[in-house]
């Protein structure tokens, strides 16, 4: 179908679009936490799969080549809402905030409920959010995303570890102020 | 700010080490001789070994992913369509 949209077959593009939409949107929801703004890159990524339908290769399938362009629209749409974090909490606190050294039973039982840990992850800021939905949802290693984000391999590191202290925190229902 | 807890070295690491390592450790991607310090130090701290356990339970819950929670919805689907309709015809 990807082949065919390439020549200019609306309606093959059209196929591809109605089999693929419900993953790249849920792919795009997830990086994105303004519904409206995720909206946006959603039609942003099917208008640029039709104008660069040309260019896709034949390497992979055609499904991880659109949500290839659904993350790289995603990171751009983020970086122009949010700036990088101003200030450095150190990994200890992060670490206490995220329930080190408590019991973590709360902690775990919230785990089993997806929508808690939609929500929480909603709330988390941009950068934290994205990194863990390119690495721990997405499964991308700590360089591809890394290399998606403008990072080194090893910050991507710092930041996916941080990301998720803080998710934890978010979980035990916020930080202990 | 959150207390943080007690220091303690054990397996020759003390608990902050383990913590700075924990995500390595989860991912499988430690060197055999850092592995084996940090399970001796889960092996002889409470707090680590059970806040080492929690932070695996989440990137597996992350793992096995949020899925369908956020369906996009017909109205979505509708504006999308008209959205690339309007490029098609310019195209
Ligand atoms: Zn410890």
């Amino acid at each position: 179908m990807l082949r065919a949209t390439a020549t200019g077959d609306r309606e093959a593009f059209t196929q591809l679009v109605g089999s693929t939409r419900d993953g790249v949107w849920r792919l795009i929801r997830n990086l994105t936490s303004d519904p409206a703004a995720a909206e946006d890159v959603l039609q942003e990524t099917y208008v640029a799969v039709w104008r660069s339908a040309s260019t896709y290769r034949g390497e992979g399938s055609a499904r991880a080549w659109i949500h290839g362009l659904a993350r790289r629209l995603s990171a751009r749409s983020w970086r122009r809402r949010a700036g990088e974090p101003s200030t450095l909490v150190p990994l200890q606190e992060l670490g206490a905030q995220a329930g080190w050294g408590r019991d973590p039973e709360e902690l775990t039982a919230a785990l089993e409920d997806r929508q808690l840990l939609a929500s929480a992850l909603e709330q988390l800021a941009p950068h934290d959010r994205q990194i863990l939905v390119l690495c721990d949802l997405e499964g991308l290693s700590g360089p591809e995303a890394g290399a998606l984000l403008d990072l080194t391999p090893s910050a991507a590191r710092v930041r996916l570890h941080r990301a998720r202290l803080r998710l934890m925190a978010q979980l035990r229902g916020g930080s202990d102020g | 700010m959150a207390d943080v807890p007690a220091a303690r070295l054990e397996g020759g690491l003390w608990c902050h080490e383990v913590l700075e390592r924990l995500d390595a450790y989860v991912d499988g991607s430690l060197p055999s001789d850092q592995r084996a310090a940090i399970e001796a130090h889960l092996a002889a701290c409470d707090q680590c070994e059970r806040f080492g356990g929690a932070y695996a339970l989440l990137v597996g819950a992350l793992r096995r992913g949020l899925g369908a929670a956020r369906p996009l919805g017909s109205e979505r689907a509708r504006r999308l369509e008209r959205h690339l309709q309007r490029i098609l015809e310019e195209s």
